[in-house]
């Protein structure tokens, strides 16, 4: 059984398709890779695997269960979609910590005011689990350090603890190095690599190819908004059958 | 002498201060409806055909016409009317709503005891509201939509999201401009002589023209700069209080 199965996924704005007929599986404890060029719709794959865009087509399946079906109203109801959502992490380009709070509140709050909806953990045993991830991404002295006096990679390893906070069962990244310096981009990757050993489920759109190649069990390469190649990483990134991804591997590193 | 033009400035100042404080307890939150009116994406007959996708008139015109379809009234009309008060004097405002109503229909409405503060009140209130409404717009809409989708991503309802999140960074963002908004309130006050309440200013100019002296005129100068300086002092501790984040 897998742990996301994703049919037929269409989306447009407007006129545009930006989704065409997206389909894949991923299996608990793997990580897939989805590469592709500027525009061919991988932020919006997330967005709406994580409900900030409603699919026009198609089905989400979470452990077999329906949670999206763009023809079934009842699967789409506000209350439910906030309890849903909770199966997905998200980790943003371009981090979005919460200015006001310390990478410590950053990764607690939303937990804390789950707790406080129903009698739930206790404050310190929320205070302990952000304390152990801030360390886990090697922050543990920078608990106390708001956002803007930290590093591009210390903020977006928070935003990987506040997305791990709340433990859900797929955690999504959106190219989570492409905002830093290139000297920053290894403490990050690093942290990922590590989840990956632990057997996260995750989902990676990054433009790393050979991070992408080591890390990943399985690749999936987008192109206007379809699903051109999937597979092995190996032979997806280095003995590509698509003309198209050959293409756009070929321009990829020539350019690195 | 200067102990009588002291009281009677103090008299003046009382009369500025309370019309600033009605203004800011009445405009504060009336000038936060108005944001929210110019931000409204309300437009009718795109959520009619939403509904029902049936009425092929509407789809005719949506499809004809997209900029009628998403033609939003709220947000048109509000910015209208922001735009008019704005783009007018506050003085102007303040003659037309204290001697309009008598002279149009014959019954002046602010006839009664009170009637010229309360009058000038209703100018004012309209006027900064306005004003107030643009800076809450600005603060609202300066916070990136990340932070939103961020708190929605982590399972926040939108109750949390805006109380938790959005709102202090709103907050900072507009301290700043309005205090200076606040500031400029003080000055305006004296405009409320046009319709002869006496004021701070008026209560100085008093004695020039009964005593032909002019220091009390000056001596009024004390009393503005004093608000402002406490004024100016508050909002500053309070942007401090903010500096903690960015
Ligand atoms: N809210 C929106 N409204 C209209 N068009 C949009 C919107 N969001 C994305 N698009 C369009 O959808 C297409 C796919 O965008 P998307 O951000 O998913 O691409 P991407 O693969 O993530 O690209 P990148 O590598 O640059 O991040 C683009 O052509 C973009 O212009
Ligand atoms: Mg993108």
């Amino acid at each position: 059984m897998s742990i996301l199965e994703v049919n037929h996924i269409e989306k447009h704005f407007g006129s545009v398709q930006v989704l065409n007929d997206i389909s894949f599986t991923l299996e608990k404890g793997q990580a897939l890779s989805i590469i592709g060029a500027s525009g061919s719709g991988k932020t919006t794959l997330l967005r709406c695997l994580n409900f900030l865009e409603k699919p026009d087509h198609g089905t989400i399946k979470v452990n077999d269960r329906v949670i999206f079906d763009a023809d079934d109203p009842t699967t789409q109801i506000e209350r439910e979609i906030r309890k849903k959502r909770l199966h997905f992490g998200l980790v943003f380009q371009n981090f979005n910590l919460f200015p006001q709070y310390t990478a410590l509140q950053n990764v607690t709050l939303a937990r804390e005011l789950l707790a406080k909806e129903k009698v739930g953990e206790s404050q310190e045993s929320i205070q302990k689990l952000g304390i152990e991830l801030l360390d886990r991404m090697g922050l543990a002295d920078r608990a106390n350090h708001y956002p803007h006096q930290l590093s591009g990679g210390q903020q977006q390893r928070v935003a990987i603890a506040r997305a791990l906070a709340l433990q859900p069962d797929i955690l999504c990244f959106d190219e989570p190095t492409s905002a830093l310096d290139p000297e920053l981009t290894g403490e990050v990757l690093r942290v990922i690599r590590s989840l990956a050993e632990q057997k996260t489920t995750m989902i990676i759109v990054t433009h790393e190819m050979a991070f992408a190649r080591d890390v990943a069990d399985q690749v999936i390469f987008m192109d206007g908004g379809l699903i051109v190649e999937q597979g092995d990483p190996k032979q997806v990134i280095d003995h590509p059958k698509e003309d198209r991804t050959k293409k756009f591997l070929a321009r990829y590193s020539s350019e690195n | 002498m200067f102990w009588s033009v002291t009281m009677s400035l103090l008299e003046g100042l009382w009369t500025s201060i309370e019309l600033f404080l009605l203004t800011l307890l009445f405009s504060l939150p009336l000038g936060l409806v108005v944001a929210f009116g110019s931000m409204s994406r309300w437009a009718p007959i795109r959520s009619l055909l939403k509904r029902c996708p049936k009425l092929t008139f509407l789809q005719r015109i949506a499809s004809r016409c997209p900029r009628l379809a998403d033609f939003r009234p709220v947000s048109s009309l509000t910015n209208v009317i922001v735009w008019i008060i704005r783009g007018t004097p506050l003085m102007l405002q303040l003659i037309i709503i204290f001697y309009g109503p008598g002279m149009w229909f014959d019954n002046n409405i602010w006839a009664f005891g009170n009637g010229r503060m309360v009058a000038c009140v209703v100018a004012f209130v309209f006027n900064y509201a306005c004003y107030f409404s643009v800076i809450y717009r600005g603060g609202i809409e300066g916070v990136p939509q990340g932070q939103r989708e961020a708190g929605e991503v982590l399972g926040m309802t939108k109750s949390q999201i805006f109380f938790k999140i959005t709102l202090l960074q709103v907050i900072k963002r507009i301290v700043p401009p309005m205090s200076n908004e606040i500031i400029t309130l003080v000055k305006d006050t004296s405009l409320a002589r046009i319709i002869a309440i006496t004021e701070l200013v008026k209560a100085g100019e008093a004695y020039m023209k009964s005593d032909g002296i002019t220091w009390p005129l000056f001596y009024t100068m004390v009393y503005y700069l004093l608000f402002v300086g406490i004024l100016t002092i508050l909002f500053n501790r309070l942007e401090k209080k903010l500096d903690y984040f960015m």
